[in-house]
This record gives structure tokens, sequence and C-alpha cells, in this order.
């Protein structure tokens, strides 16, 4: 699979050349892997062995059946050998490992080594999470979206988690609860961060999203909440504290750059979420309220983008979120039988606008205007 | 620019040279790429299916015969090349391929379709997912691939598909999208490996309201090229054009995007001189991208190109997969 190489059409003559010079490392390559097969044909499991797969790895990690072997080598030394050596050996191969992926950051058998790795060394209990929490802080510096990475990250989180509430000597639930909540403000300010560098980082804001509801309950199972990161608890205080605040801070990115489609599904999510939305039912008026602010915010922009349009056109993710909002305010007013339909004529003449100016989808909010796709979708 | 818009032609027959040709490509990359070979087999013969030109390209004995030689005896399931362990990747191309051959698996025989089953079943996890092999690579794609495999040998159970179903479900994300494990970033492909999952095991009515997902599908396409991205604030790619289209077929939301413009763009990454599809106009050709590039074209219209008309689930003609049984009896 070749991924984003330019395209060089080769000379008949250039082939050949590159086909000579080719061949030497061809007959290397095929001697290599001839003679590991039959190393492992015999059961050979040394550390002789070990260094063979380490050299055609470093050549072509995605050789998935060499990374095999290398684990099947690893599983009868580590017999036959003190844990200390093993301890050792595991950790050469991580760090081998942080080479190669420097290079192949996308493959997903040498992430699902070093895993493997890890787990190695949690049953011998010589894993450190806190070294690959910074491993992999480094490797998202390299690529702020690799899907691999950000992966990998919510799973050395998850495992620094797991180590902090079981240890051997059982500590209290509020101590417990208080380390995990540490674990997750950083995660939290890590996303901020990121999205400070670049807001268009979505995989940061995906992050983000799955952290708050966590977050707020961590603080909840707390004996003195706000002795904890006071900062951040006075944005955890309550659903209605971290939406304002989420508001506030997406605001700043929307005027930075309305095309940017991460902070509009984000926007989209704090209005629609069910743990913002349903404490803001709680009071009378809260959640319409909300609702407005936000659209007046969002007409405001278009308004700026519009003046900006040298045929004055809606910005075309104000004018979607502007529909999405104004369904929703509408849906508030159908439940409460101050309206009858969903689908007004002003929204339909927004979906109008958008068949102009978002053409690509039109087929989709023809759907909407005939009534056979909603305008707020739900999960 | 002229007025009217260049129509832009299809290399057919030049594809079919670039797919059969790869087998005669013996550079150093050729042999670095041996571990992806089942797979580009399964390219190779999905591309030449759909252009109606495999009967005349491969012949059929040659290709069978290299699937068999792939078995995997230890385990029960196929590898990528000989000698190489079995994974369930290399695992379902085979079946795909032999079963567009022959729905009734003949060349397998009873004993190793058996095996080849209880090799899958043995992936799956107490919490229902799958894992690639032995190993422990957990990824929603191997789900996807275990509904298939499974299915393609008559081998699905509810006692399986639906724990298996039930973590697909877990991997929905806030955008009404899908990752690779519970809590993962929403991505294309991932997306359809689940959709693929839920579709294969008659399970799409647990999407309540697909619109979120069919939006998000939906906003893939991007300007000024008219390509598919994977992910938001990406650049297009022609193997989303498979794993993006595919997906809204399966919902019937193909018109959600503008085809036209998504075709454009496919033709537009074709090596006009050489044949095969590249990931983005003028870049290197592969396989790979050869095959969901056509795999898009015959789901855009494939009357038009004269193609066989391909199943949005399996990647494969729907004049094989409407022979599928699926659950087992």
């Amino acid at each position: 699979m070749q991924h984003g190489i330019k395209r060089v059409s080769l000379s008949a003559e250039a082939k050949r050349l590159k086909l000579e010079k080719d061949k030497s490392k061809i007959a290397h390559y095929k001697q290599l892997t001839e003679n590991i097969f039959s190393l492992r044909n015999l059961q050979t499991y040394t550390v002789e062995s070990l260094k063979e797969t380490t050299q055609i790895l470093q050549i072509n990690p995605e050789f998935y059946t060499m990374w095999n072997y290398r684990r099947e080598i690893f599983e009868h030394l580590k017999n036959n050998i003190p844990v200390e050596d093993y301890a050792q050996l595991m950790d050469n191969d991580l760090k081998m490992l942080m080479v190669i992926l420097k290079r192949f950051p996308k493959v997903y058998w040498i992430w699902n080594h070093r895993r493997w790795c890890l787990f190695e060394l949690v049953k011998i209990n010589r894993v450190d999470w806190q070294y690959e929490y910074a491993v992999v802080s480094k490797l998202l510096e390299l690529d702020s979206r690799n899907y691999h990475g950000w992966q990998y990250r919510r799973f050395v989180v998850q495992n620094m988690q797991i180590q902090a509430t079981t240890k051997a000597a059982p500590a209290s639930k509020n101590e417990e609860s208080l380390v995990v909540l540490g674990i997750n403000i950083e995660e939290f300010k890590y996303t901020t961060s990121k999205i400070n560098k670049n807001f268009s980082n979505f995989s940061a804001w995906h992050n983000r999203s799955t952290l708050i509801p966590k977050i707020y309950n961590l603080y909840l199972q707390l004996e003195a909440p706000s002795e904890k990161s006071p900062d951040v608890y006075d944005i955890f205080k309550s659903p209605r504290s971290i939406l304002t605040h989420e508001l506030e801070l997406i605001k700043t990115g929307m005027y930075m750059d309305s095309e940017d489609t991460s902070i509009w599904l984000y926007m989209w999510w704090l209005l629609t979420e069910k743990f913002f939305t349903d404490e803001l039912r709680k009071e009378d008026g809260a959640y319409l309220a909300v609702l407005e602010e936000q659209l007046a915010n969002v007409e405001e922009l278009n308004e700026l983008e519009k003046s900006d349009h040298i045929y004055h056109w809606d910005n075309c993710w104000c004018l979607k979120t502007i529909i999405l909002v104004k369904g929703l305010i509408q849906q508030e007013h159908v439940k409460t039988n101050k309206s009858s339909a969903l689908l007004t004529q002003d929204i339909k003449n927004h979906i109008q606008a958008l068949i102009e100016i978002d053409p690509l989808r039109k087929g989709k909010y023809l759907d909407q205007l005939e009534g056979k796709a909603s305008i707020i979708p739900i999960l | 620019m002229s007025e009217t818009e260049e129509v832009k032609a299809f290399y057919k027959e030049k594809h079919i040279a670039f797919v059969v040709d790869q087998d005669s490509h013996r550079s150093f990359e050729y042999w670095l790429s041996e571990h992806l070979r089942m797979n580009g087999l399964y390219w190779g013969v999905v591309s030449l299916v759909i252009m109606n030109a495999l009967e005349d390209a491969l012949p059929q004995n040659e290709v069978i015969d290299y699937i068999l030689s792939c078995w995997d005896e230890k385990t029960g399931g196929f590898g990528a090349f000989p000698k190489h362990d079995a994974h369930i990747l290399s695992t379902t191309s085979a079946l795909q391929v032999l079963k567009i051959y022959d729905n009734e698996l003949q060349v397998l025989g009873e004993e190793k379709k058996e095996q080849t089953a209880q090799f899958i079943k043995g992936l799956q996890l107490s919490d229902g997912s799958f894992q690639g092999d032995r190993f422990g690579e957990v990824d929603t794609r191997f789900i996807y691939t275990a509904m298939l495999s499974l299915s393609l040998l008559d081998e699905l159970t509810i006692e399986i598909t639906d724990p298996a179903i039930k973590f697909v479900m877990a991997c929905q994300n806030f955008d009404g999208a899908f990752g690779m494990l519970p809590g993962a970033e929403s991505h294309a492909a991932q997306v359809f490996t689940c959709i693929g999952a839920l579709a294969v095991t008659d399970n799409l009515h647990l999407l309540d309201d697909d619109t979120k997902l069919g939006n998000w599908l939906s906003e893939r396409q991007v300007l000024p090229s008219g390509g598919l991205n994977g992910r938001p604030e990406k650049l297009p790619d022609v193997c989303y054009s498979w794993w993006v289209l595919s997906s809204l077929a399966i919902l019937k939301k193909k018109h959600w995007i503008d085809l036209q413009k998504l075709e454009d763009f496919i033709l537009e990454c074709q090596d006009s001189k050489d044949g095969g599809i590249g990931d983005r106009p003028d870049n290197q050709t592969d396989i790979y991208h050869t095959c969901f590039g056509i795999a898009g074209l015959s789901l855009i219209d494939f009357e038009k190109y004269n193609f066989k008309e391909i199943d949005p689930i399996y990647c494969m003609p729907t004049e094989v997969t409407k022979k599928f049984r699926k659950w087992k009896k």
C-alpha cells in the first residue's frame, strides 16, 4: 500500500538498473528469510536466532510471522534465564521498537509487539507505564493525528489507572480516586495543549469528549473535591460549568477558522449530549437559553463571514449549525406544545440555501426537506 | 478551461495488465511484500472479476494452488504466503477468493473447512471481540473479518455474533461513527468494518437512527478534489471511495454525496500510461488502491463501465454473494 508517494515513471533502462542494484539486497533478504524459517523449523529458541529476527524486522517490520517467531523465542527463553535477564531483553525490545516506530509509525504489527512486551513486563512486575507515557507523547509530537499513537496513549493511560487501583496494599477508595482523577486531569490538560496548538486536531477533541464525563464522575467520588486541582475543579463543578467553559473555548476557534470541521462537530456534541442537556432540563428554560445564546453567536459570525464573501453567501458550517440549533429549539417548543412541527419554513429556507453553497450533499438536504432524514440527528 | 467538462477515460485494458503484471515485478519491494500477498491476490482477483476479466487474465488452477499452499496446518488458518503463519486477515482473503470461484468451497473439503472455522472461532475473546491471531491484537477489523469468514463457511451462530456485535456497538462515538476499539476515534475504514459486521449478521436495525452516521460519512467528501477522506481535517484518498461509499450504500444513502465528483476523482487517480490507481492524483499506484478504486466505480455506476455489480458488505460481486447461506444449519 503506497500512501502519499509521488508517481515516478521509470524508463526501461532505469528499471533494469534498479533491478540490477536490487539483486544483492534481494539475495541477502531471501537468504535471511530462509535461514530464519529453517531455524524455526528446528525449534531453535536462542539469543542468536533472536538476532536474526531483529535483522529482518529492521528491514521489514511488517513481516508478522517474524514477530511471531520472535515472541516464541522469548516464551522459551523466559523459562531458562533469570528474571532480570528477561526484563533486560524486554527493555531492549522496547528500545528497538522505538527506533522502528519512528520510521514506520503506522505499522500495526510494531505497536502490537510493543503491547505484548509490556504485558510480559507486567507479568514479572517490571513495567514502567510512566516511561511509555513519555514515549507516546514524543511520538504524537511527530504526528499529532497519528491514529495508532492516540490509541496507544489511551491504552497506556488505561494501564496506568489499572496499576494505580490494583496495588498490593489496597489504598482507601478516596486515595484511589485521587490518583485516577489526577491521571485523567493530566489527559484533559494534554488535549487542551494539543487544541491550543492546532484547533483542527479532532483526535484531541475526541479524547476530550470521553474525558469530560469521566472526570466529572471522579470528582463526585471525592471527599473533598475542591482540594484536588482547584483550577480544574472550577470547570468541573457541574455539567453546566463544563458546558460554559467548553462553549467559550470553541468560540475562539470558530472565529479563528470557521471552515474547521472539528470545532463544529464538538459544538454539536456539547449542545446535544445527554450529560449536559439532562442537567440543563432540570431548570426551567435553561436549555433553551443556552441554545438561543449559541444561535445568536453563530448568526453573528455568519453575518461577518457573509460580508467577507464576494456573493454574500452564508458560511457553510455556520448555516449547518444554525439549522441544527434552530431544530433543537423547535424540538423544545414541540415538547411544550408551543409548536407542532420541527421543520419550519425558516429552517426549510436555510436548507434550500445550503443546497446552493454545499451542493456535494444535496441529496441529504433534499431528504431532510422531504422529511426522510432528521435535521437533528440523535445517536 | 473549456466550457464543457472533459470526460475522463477508464483505462480498463491497462488496469488488467497492471493487475496481471503484479506477480512479474521482481524488485526489492516485491520481496518485502510477501506478508501481504494473500490480500494482494484478493485485491487483484476482485479488480479483475469486477471488470469482467478474471477468467481470461488469471489461470484459476494457479490461484487455487497458491491459496492451498498457504494453508497453515498447525492452526487451521491461511497465511499470507507459504510458510507464513495463519492470520485472520489472510484467512478471510483466501476464503473470499475461493468463494468467488466456487460457492461450495469444494477444493477445501469438509475437514479443512471445519478446521478453518475452528481457527476463527478460537480467536474470539470473552468480551465478544476477536484477536487477529494468538498474539492478542484486537480491532474491529478482526470482528468484521471473523463475521465475514464464518458467513462464507456457513458457520454463523448467534452464540458467536451476539457478543461480537455488542462489542461493535460499544465502539460507536458521539459523532455517530465508529473506531477500532471502545473509546477510539471515529475512522471511516473502521466504520466500514463495524457497519459491515452489523450487515453480515443481519443486525443493522441496532442503528436506531443512522442519520448522524450518514451525516458523518457524507462530510467525508471534500473539495476541491471531490474525493473522500477517512477522518475530519485529513486528505482525501481513493481507498475511502470504498470504505465510505460502501458504508453509505449499506445505509442506503449513496445519494448523500456527489457521486459524479467522486467518480472524477477516482478516474483522476489512474495512471493513464502504465495502468493502476493511486491514493491521489499523480501518486504511485498499487494493487490495493486499484481494487478499491474499481470497487468504488462499481458502486457508483457498474452498468456504465460494463462492470459486475459489487456487494457493499462483502466487496465481492453480488452474483457471488447472493448465493450465501451465512448461518449454520
